[in-house]
């Protein structure tokens, strides 16, 4: 987090680190602050995330029934590959830390690019996960149709469907914003932003990607897999 | 130059950063880990546990995020205090989940009481005109009455609080719909 | 032993001060500095503020007599709520932490600036973004559902509950943001020798508040995120018609909104530890009891948001267990009301307008507080639930606690803040007329609410309308007390006397800069080596004067 502000302050004597910030002391400072200010940030994620959690809970305990028959309509093997698909972007991505840990920018980029693909992945086959429920109407409240393309649950299946598109959803656009930093991240490696004293905003990146895998890692067993 | 402080401590080495770095065999055997977990759950998942799948997917969900949280984002590593945010906020999530789930649990809870209260009171006052207005709900009354006649009396607290238990939830559940 | 912070000899000013630094607009719109943009949320909220406040007046107004007088049900019902949630979202909640907490928090720790300044920066930005959602939907089609939008109501009207609480959902990350920065902040950004035990109280009290801040909002913001969904779609979680639960939604909002009740509040409760310290020259009592009994009401204020659910359908086992919890709030308050007033017993307190306010927080919030109890206590709550005891109730904590508190931590930092002097006996006459306002509008309100004239009515039985029309004038007279402050501070931002850089003798290091501090705040690092409140005065036996 470098600033743009160029007063050098009266104490910062004996060497002026172009990445740290006018109101900084030391780099310590500044990386601790802004890792704290990463687990802060996770630590409301966790809680927004939290909320459709316990909407999916509270689904199964009035309708489980439903929620059983309901869930049989995903698509385990989907659901599968994108777990995997995710965990090795983790992988990837915390290879990629170790890399600028080590002062490797090239592997670092290459780490990123891989976690991207990744991603990409991921995002390719939830496509061809929304596209199939589209076409059977099994979309969320008001908007269900799969009655009329044949397909018959009992109970009141538009909520499941609502919580899956919520809860999938809002974890897709975590995905595709967790995409964007990764690439703008590979766009200031490739200007030499980072080294080995000097990668927080990496490791930072790789905190929330992480988490975008940890909330992933709940949700393929409570949506797909559990009966 | 000047002494440098962090937290309002004295810091000796401002200009180093200590960072743990794992060796790549941590990695590897993490997402090992992972892989072994997610197979794991996947075919759990085809075998029939009943109710019990909830809880072993939970617990297998819970193993693979601790490695996660571990190792690949350095929480066993890294400062303490990040830790404690991390646990912290699982235990807000707990609160959250625990007090919302004890109200929607619960909620039928005291009607039965209520119920069989009426029973006991219907009894005690029978023939005698008085009417016990605990249960103001008509069809719900009627219910419990008719509840009653068929189990033939007797004051019945505990005996029959089962059974009237899922009655009620049964007709909750219908009311709902 | 002398001063606790070694002695910086406020330099002449021959380095501009923050106001004047840097010159333009755009110095203005894109600044990074904590403390300009203190003064721009100082600015915003006071907007709010008027305009809200202009809707309480006609409020009552309307209320003046029993009958219909100018406004429709429903243009009453939109009134009120856009009275709620321009108070709560855009005026109480960033009151006290964005707008004095920006600009105290760093010159009280001895930084340069808050952890992530254009973090700052941004959220002001995502706040006016909320606002200008919130303003549209005023504008468009209004909002009748009250501040709460409660389903099955919210999902069912025809206003515009979408843009309004997407509105909320943003002005919510922006109060995230803060939260999250000021507890970085805290943690990171102390100067040397500040520990915890060296942090004003007031710091104590704004990290507690960030804390809830960071825990409780993304709560609320999935919340509203629901319900917008359920409003467009009709997912059937919180709509009873498609199969869901009105209760759950309760919880959900209350698991944030209760939390916020304490964000609203807990900075007001750091403001009045530093104004009765300050202004009686005496050590805080109990200093380690007050911080802690901060971060304690930061936990238990999320154990307890079940009582505002006593008569929604809430499970009575959850009722009685929330209703238990609740008095446990109790304590940590009380723990910190009888040390402020041990804090005055023998003090050499200074009757200036930052102390009346103080003291009139001692009588507003002790009322407030305690009549908080019986709407604890599950069984009288059946009988007070949404009549005016409730209102009363909250006015009394929100407006008597958190506003009182703002306006005296206004007044006690004014001369910091703009380098400049307001005149005292306005000022005392100002806090005279809002405290009585204050007062005369509200504890007759008690009596309306016991007497059951339910909340949220635009017309009511002839029975209770002298009540109504006393507790109507009393607003009239809060209004001229508020204007009246307002127009003696804008005054004395053109009139008024240069403020010295410590005119009230306070020890804690915002005062050992100049007034209006430098950009970066100190000349050089400060070093602490006691605490906060060790007034000079105390250990010269009553020498009297100040350096």
């Amino acid at each position: 987090m470098s600033n743009e502000h160029a007063h050098a302050p009266a104490h910062d004597d004996d060497e002026h680190n172009p990445h740290l910030a006018h109101h900084f002391d030391t780099m310590g400072q500044q990386t601790a602050s802004a890792k704290l200010g990463m687990w802060l940030f996770l630590a409301t994620e966790i809680l927004m995330f939290s909320g459709l959690f316990l909407a999916y809970f509270i689904l199964r305990m009035f309708y489980p029934e439903m929620v059983l028959e309901a869930h049989e309509h995903l698509s385990k093997w989907a659901g599968g590959i994108n777990t995997v698909v995710l965990l090795t972007s983790s992988y990837t991505m915390a290879l990629g830390v170790r890399s600028i840990q080590l002062g490797d920018v090239k592997k670092l980029r290459l780490m990123l690019v891989l976690t991207i693909l990744c991603g990409c992945i991921f995002m390719v086959v939830k496509y061809f996960e929304y596209s199939a429920k589209f076409q059977h109407g099994m979309l969320p409240g008001k908007y269900y149709t799969a009655h009329l393309h044949g397909y018959e649950i009992d109970g009141l299946p538009h909520i499941f469907f609502g919580v899956y598109f919520m809860m999938t959803g809002l974890h897709g656009i975590h995905v595709a914003i967790g995409l964007a930093i990764m690439l703008w991240m590979f766009v200031r490696a490739g200007r030499g932003e980072f080294g080995a004293k000097n990668y927080v905003a990496i490791e930072n990146t790789g905190l929330y990607w992480h988490l975008v895998d940890l909330i992933w890692i709940f949700l393929f067993p409570l949506l797909y897999l559990v009966k | 130059m000047a002494k440098v402080f962090l937290n309002g401590q004295p810091v000796e080495h401002p200009h180093e950063v200590h960072e743990h770095i794992s060796p790549m065999s941590t990695y590897n055997a993490v997402i090992g880990a992972l892989f072994v977990l997610t197979g794991l759950t996947f075919a759990v998942s085809f075998a029939d546990l009943g109710p019990a799948s909830l809880t072993v997917a939970m617990v297998v969900a819970f193993i693979k995020a601790s490695l996660v949280v571990a190792y690949f984002m350095h929480l066993k590593y890294d400062d303490k205090y990040h830790l404690f945010v991390f646990l912290g906020t699982i235990i807000f999530v707990g609160i959250f989940f625990g007090f919302t789930m004890f109200d929607l649990k619960s909620r039928d809870a005291l009607n039965d009481e209520q119920e069989t209260f009426v029973r006991w009171k219907e009894q005690q006052n029978a023939g005698k005109g008085l009417v016990v207005g605990v249960d103001n709900v008509p069809e719900r009354r009627a219910k419990v009455l008719a509840d009653i006649e068929a189990h033939g009396g007797g004051h019945g607290g505990g005996d029959h609080g089962g059974e009237h238990k899922a009655d009620a939830k049964a007709e909750h559940k219908a009311a709902a719909h | 032993m002398s001063s606790a912070v070694q002695s910086h000899d406020p330099h002449p000013a021959v380095e501009p001060s923050y106001l004047v630094s840097k010159r333009g607009l755009m110095s203005w719109l894109v600044t990074v500095d904590h403390k300009r943009l203190g003064l721009m949320y100082l600015a915003s909220v006071m907007f709010f503020f008027l305009i809200a406040g202009i809707l309480a007046i006609i409020l009552r107004t309307e209320l003046f007599t029993p009958d219909q007088d100018f406004m429709s049900a429903q243009t009453y019902n939109q009134v009120f709520t856009l009275h709620g949630a321009i108070m709560v979202f855009l005026f109480i909640i960033p009151s006290v932490p964005a707008a004095l907490g920006n600009f105290l928090l760093p010159l009280m720790l001895g930084a340069k600036d808050v952890a992530f300044p254009r973090l700052n920066l941004l959220s002001f930005y995502v706040y006016s973004a909320g606002a200008v959602f919130l303003i549209a939907a005023i504008l468009t089609s209004g909002l009748d559902t009250g501040w709460t939008f409660y389903t099955p109501y919210s999902t069912s009207t025809g206003t515009a509950v979408i843009t309004a609480t997407t509105g909320v959902f943003i002005a919510g990350f922006s109060s995230i943001l803060t939260g999250l920065n000021f507890v970085v902040t805290v943690h990171k950004m102390r100067a040397p020798g500040m520990n915890w035990n060296r942090m004003p109280l007031f710091v104590w009290a704004i990290y507690s508040t960030a804390v809830i801040q960071v825990l409780a909002t993304p709560v609320l913001a999935i919340t509203l995120l629901l319900l917008i969904i359920e409003r467009s779609l009709g997912i059937g979680i919180f709509d009873p018609a498609m199969g869901g639960d009105p209760v759950l939604f309760q919880h959900f909002f209350w698991f944030y909104s209760h939390p916020a009740v304490y964000i609203m509040i807990l900075p007001g409760f750091g403001i009045i530890s530093e104004l009765v310290t300050v202004h009686s020259r005496k050590h805080i009592f109990g200093y380690k009891a007050i911080a802690l009994s901060s971060v304690a009401i930061a936990v238990i204020s999320f154990v307890v948001w079940g009582h505002h659910l006593f008569v929604s359908g809430q499970s009575e086992l959850a009722g009685v267990l929330f209703s238990f919890l609740t008095f446990a709030v109790g304590v940590p308050t009380a723990i910190k009301t009888f040390s402020w007033v041990a804090t005055l017993y023998k003090g050499s307190i200074q009757y200036n307008t930052a102390c009346w306010y103080g003291m009139a927080f001692l009588w507003t919030f002790t009322v407030g507080g305690l009549t908080g109890l019986p709407l604890s206590t599950l069984a009288i709550d059946v009988h007070l639930h949404d009549t005016y005891f409730v209102v009363a109730h909250f006015h009394y904590v929100m407006v008597g606690g958190t506003v009182v508190a703002f306006i005296g931590g206004l007044h006690h930092w004014w001369p910091k803040m703009t380098g400049k002097m307001f005149n005292e006996t306005a000022g005392k006459i100002g806090c005279l007329l809002v405290f009585i306002g204050f007062n005369v509008t509200f504890m007759t309100q008690f009596f309306l609410g016991h007497q059951g004239m339910p909340r949220r009515y635009y017309a009511y039985l002839p029975e209770y309308q002298v009540m109504h029309q006393v507790s109507t004038i009393g607003s009239y007279i809060l209004a001229v007390g508020l204007l009246w402050t307002l127009i003696y501070l804008v005054h004395s931002l053109f009139k008024g006397e240069k403020a010295p850089s410590n005119p009230w003798g306070a020890v804690s290091l915002e005062w050992q800069t100049q007034s209006p501090p430098i950009e970066h705040n100190f000349h050089e690092t400060p070093h602490i080596h006691g605490s906060p409140y060790d007034f000079p005065e105390i250990d010269k036996s009553g020498a009297g004067g100040h350096h």
